[in-house]
């Protein structure tokens, strides 16, 4: 019994991250009707932008030079031809972000050696991080999805896939395919109740992501920005017809799923350690949302809990039976069970039929 | 106030809805546009509101002015800030898993300032219905309710000039003459008000002048009175003509006066 409720309790915690990712594709989906597939590779590069601001990793600068000039010439782009700006300004601001993104890269921010203190640093790093994360997920939406606005959802899916590849590839051949050893650092809270044991890293990364998870439900449901996030999700033409920027609208879904996907990343490395291929974790908010329903904010967390729950108890239970590796494959069995009895998800909408 | 020069609208490059449509509206009228189905009526009000682009629609030809500045071209969202034009789309344009107060809330999101709580009060003044309504989720609505939700949800962006398409869409005669009634009051507050109809007959008896619109042209105009008189709209729009019946074949477009065309 202890032994299953210690379980349980450690699938509740990697469930809470399970479950921030689940959000950070429903938001998506429920403003544009779009699956990310890109979600892996966000969640890759979420991290790298932590883990080059907390660690202090230097790139070479054959490497720094290139990324600052993409950087330069995609921001100008951005503000030049989408926002309006004149040219020289847009030119100038894109210059600016560009020798910021190559000091940082090539000098680094030496935070290491400025500031002793871990959780100090942890604290000023993490939210560069997930400015940066948000950033970029603006740029990718800027220049990926926007022209797609008024088209069918089926394509905005179509380019997530292509994102996934042509990130996962850059991410590559910036950092290259070894893996970074991830540690943060963070004051020890491990819990021993009795005969309970739930360890650091996990309570860490279950308090961060129901943190974000919270501020996020916030944001949507309570402030007049969450009002026009919701209403466009409904309908972007009502939405723009009543003076809600719907364009903009959706490049802030991006930023903030971006974000919330970097935070979801961080906790995730910190597990073990980071790599290109990290981003295959981002597969499991595909059953976390299906289970949970597509369109619900709430079905996330739910479904996220009992991904979680049901990957250590299959880990915990059923592969000492000798199935090694049937803890990847039991979210989508409950994946299967759960879509023949309920097809839209535990909590997918229902939708309103007025008689 | 607005005037529209010439317009010509396509959709997809291909299928050419208004051909070279010209109007003007006044301050402070209600102008009535009454026109079969697929005249181009819609899609009048789309190109004025900048959400053509939405659709896929391109104005190839002629301009849109507001108040002697062209505003083709321009963002829907800056039309609306910058020109007060708020267009109310047909077949009751509000967000159904939103709630009233919601709906009303992200209406205003344009203009957000202090007082937006004193105007949801105010729209909830013209329309009582709501305030009793105002935390259920607007899906649940009647048509009715969710007709004046929309018009109400419109005037929180505090339009000058407000272009309704078809309020009177799918309601009950009792309701759509209170929502008549309603749309003259607010005229009379100072709103300009464009409106798109298909019952010709009770647009024009708020109106103040009227438009006919057929095949994306303007084919006749006048004072909503004459309108109302004419025997060639009262035989086409209104159901009614001199003669009590007429076979179809006396209907055809080319048996009209030839000034329209």
């Amino acid at each position: 019994m202890i032994d299953l409720i210690q379980t349980l309790g450690s699938g509740v915690l990697v469930g809470l991250v399970y479950a921030l990712l689940g959000l950070c594709i429903v938001i998506i989906y429920k403003a544009s009707e779009a699956f990310n597939f890109a979600i892996g590779e966000f969640l890759v590069i979420g991290s790298f932008l932590f883990y080059v601001l907390f660690f202090d990793e230097n790139l070479p600068w054959d490497k720094a030079l290139p990324l600052g000039i993409l950087i330069f010439l995609l921001l100008s782009f951005i503000l030049f031809f989408d926002q309006n700006l004149r040219l020289l300004l847009a030119l100038f601001l894109g210059l600016m972000a560009g020798s910021i993104i190559f000091y940082v890269l090539f000098f680094g921010l030496n935070l290491p050696s400025l500031i002793a203190s871990p959780i100090l640093r942890f604290l000023i790093a993490l939210p560069l991080g997930l400015v940066a994360a948000g950033i970029v997920g603006a740029i990718v939406e800027r220049l990926t999805i926007k022209p797609l606005l008024g088209r069918s959802p089926i394509s905005m899916t179509i380019v997530s896939l292509g994102l996934a590849f042509l990130l996962r590839a850059s991410v590559q051949l910036i950092f290259g395919s070894h893996s970074y050893s991830f540690f943060l650092d963070l004051p020890d809270i491990t819990l021993e109740i009795g005969d309970f044991l739930f360890l650091s890293d996990p309570i860490w990364a279950g308090i961060l992501s129901i943190a974000t998870f919270g501020l996020i439900i916030v944001f949507l449901f309570r402030t007049r920005w969450g009002l026009a996030i919701r209403a466009t999700s409904e309908d972007q033409a009502k939405a723009m017809a009543f003076g809600i920027n719907a364009r903009f609208i959706l490049l802030i879904i991006w930023a903030i799923s971006s974000v919330c996907i970097a935070v979801a990343g961080i906790m995730i490395s910190n597990f073990g350690a980071l790599s290109s291929l990290s981003g295959i974790v981002g597969l499991r908010a595909i059953p976390v949302v299906l289970i949970g329903g597509m369109d619900s904010i709430g079905g996330a967390l739910v479904g996220g809990i009992i991904v979680g729950m049901c990957e250590a108890i299959a880990g915990a239970y059923i592969e000492p039976m000798g199935l090694i590796g049937f803890k990847d494959v039991a979210p989508y069995i409950l994946l299967l069970i759960v879509l023949f009895i309920r097809p839209y998800g535990l909590f997918g909408t229902v939708r309103i039929e007025r008689v | 106030m607005l005037a529209i020069e010439n317009l010509r609208v396509v959709y997809h490059d291909v299928i050419s809805v208004l051909n070279g449509i010209s109007l003007d509206v006044n301050d402070g009228e209600v102008l009535i546009i009454i026109g079969a189905n697929g005249a181009g009526k819609t899609t009048l009000l789309r190109s004025v509101s900048g959400m053509i682009d939405f659709y896929d629609g391109d104005i190839i030809e002629g301009d849109i002015k507001m108040g002697g500045v062209s505003i083709k071209g321009i963002d829907a969202t800056d039309i609306m800030k910058r020109y007060g034009v708020t267009y109310v789309m047909e077949d009751r344009p509000v967000f159904w898993y939103l709630t009233i107060e919601e709906n009303l809330g992200a209406a205003s999101f344009s203009r957000w300032d202090k007082r937006v709580k004193a105007d949801m009060e105010e729209v909830f003044d013209y329309f009582p219905v709501l305030r009793a309504l105002k935390r259920r989720r607007a899906g649940y609505a009647s048509g009715g309710e969710q007709q004046m939700l929309s018009i109400g949800m419109a005037l929180m962006t505090k339009p000058k000039l407000l272009l309704l398409d078809e309020p009177s869409l799918g309601l009950a005669p009792l309701i759509t003459e209170e929502l008549f009634k309603i749309i003259r009051q607010l005229n009379e507050t100072g709103i300009t008000i464009v409106l798109v109809e298909q019952n010709a007959h009770a647009a024009l008896n708020i109106g103040t002048r009227g438009y006919v619109v057929e095949m994306g042209r303007i084919v006749l105009d006048g004072k909503a009175q004459e309108l109302l008189e004419n025997e060639d709209v009262r035989e086409f729009y209104l159901g009614s003509g001199e003669k009590e019946r007429k076979s179809y074949k006396e209907a055809k477009r080319y048996k009209r006066r030839k000034r329209w065309l």
